[in-house]
């Protein structure tokens, strides 16, 4: 086997969207066609198999999650040497940094958890290796914090009413290295190399509008946007 | 850590709202003051906000859908949860945060066990109320996964209640533009 170039990494929210949308099947036939490795930290895996497979209305859903895991479309770090020490040190510091960059009246608010950022911390080790690797992530808060902060001091100011201040120190750089996609874009690439059951002209705007609201932050505008593309 | 004073008032003057909206049994005003409780929480994230959030929307709910007429025991809850409310207030006075949390918790299990044949019921109530704040918070700015952990909700809770809510439609959610994504998403996958 020759070097490992190339790693998806999977956060919650984009196991969540497909596996909600019948659409987990996207993920394995995206894996049969890629040359590298898709990777969910531990805090990623307590998300998607073990807590909810304590729920019984989420049960299947981790069970389906969970037989991907078992049949390594989806691996875990470890499956490249990576310990889980080494992503929680990364994860803690990067936290460190994420938690203090917005300002409320002298106080820093704690915007991320550690969900999250593990997935941060294990592309940073990732390309720390000469990895290419990308984040697919939903949740909108990490993805607007690393790409366009400005934003995020925006959303929140305008939500509490009250202005909140953007405070990025040097190590904050770290944060724009990251590259993100939504579960949407996951879908719009098994679109184009059509990899989706369902095929007809409407299927792409189904898709999207599937993952937008099961949770991918993604607009009406920009649904219209890529639907032209 | 002490709640900054501003916040302090505003969480009691929240508290003596609600006893108030809930003796009149205004479900509006219960609703207006769960979104304020929700706006500190979202900054300050203490348990107590969180707390007070989603019990004041649960009121308003059962006021809302007059489930209350189907509680024999009502006006007595109403006078049990007003008297640990107030000693809530009092704990916030004194800056006393665990005795406050304490009391809120205490109103939250007092809302629980309201009736035996709607406990089940209202338990639903408060876990629609949990996505609701989750929602919220998510909202406000705050990363899915540490609302989720603040509300002791699970991510596919959230994620489908989020989804429908537009939260998604307004123009700061676009970081890049999505045609120099969708181009980054295929190269990859090249």
């Amino acid at each position: 086997m020759g070097k490992l170039t190339k790693v998806l990494i999977l956060e919650s929210g984009t196991i969540i969207n497909f596996s909600m949308n019948g659409l987990i099947y996207i993920i394995e036939e995206l894996k049969k066609k890629f040359d590298g490795k898709f990777l969910i930290t531990s805090q990623v895996k307590y998300e998607t198999i073990d807590r909810p497979l304590k729920v019984p209305r989420f049960e299947l859903e981790a069970l389906r999650v969970e037989n991907l895991l078992d049949n390594r479309v989806i691996e875990m770090p470890s499956s490249l040497g990576i310990s889980e020490e080494e992503i929680k040190r990364e994860t803690k510091a990067l936290m460190e940094i994420a938690n203090h960059t917005i300002k409320q009246d002298g106080q820093w608010i704690k915007i991320v958890s550690e969900a999250e950022i593990s997935c941060l911390a294990l592309s940073s080790i990732l390309t720390k290796r000469g990895i290419d690797n990308i984040i697919s992530i939903d949740e909108r808060t990490t993805r607007i914090l690393a790409e366009k902060p400005e934003n995020l001091e925006e959303i929140i100011s305008k939500k509490i009413h009250q202005n909140v201040k953007l405070i990025t120190g040097a190590d904050f750089s770290a944060f724009s290295k990251f590259k993100f996609i939504r579960s949407s874009e996951l879908a719009y690439v098994a679109y184009k190399k059509g990899l989706l059951k369902i095929k007809g002209p409407k299927v792409l705007e189904a898709a999207l509008y599937a993952t937008k609201y099961k949770g991918s932050s993604i607009s009406h505008e920009e649904i219209n946007a890529l639907k032209k593309l | 850590m002490p709640l900054k004073k501003e916040e302090c008032d505003n969480a009691i003057n929240v508290l003596e709202q609600t006893i108030k909206a809930l003796r009149e049994k205004d479900p509006i005003k219960l609703r207006e003051l769960s979104d304020r409780t929700i706006h500190s929480a979202s900054t300050e994230q203490n348990p107590g906000s969180i707390t007070s959030a989603v019990i004041i929307y649960t009121l308003s709910k059962l006021i809302e859908r007059r489930d209350y007429s189907k509680i024999k025991n009502w006006d007595k809850f109403v006078t049990k949860f007003n008297s640990l409310i107030k000693l809530a207030i009092d704990a916030l006075k004194k800056q006393n945060l665990k005795a406050y949390e304490k009391h809120l918790q205490k109103a939250r299990k007092s809302l629980e066990s309201i009736s035996v044949n709607l406990k089940q019921y209202i338990r639903e109530i408060i876990q629609k109320a949990s996505i609701n704040k989750s929602s919220k918070l998510y909202e406000h700015g705050i990363s899915l996964g540490q609302t989720a952990k603040l509300l002791g909700v699970t991510e596919w809770e959230i994620a489908e209640y989020s989804g429908q809510r537009g939260i998604a439609d307004n123009s700061q959610n676009e970081s890049i533009a999505v045609e120099k994504r969708a181009k980054i998403a295929l190269e990859f996958f090249q």
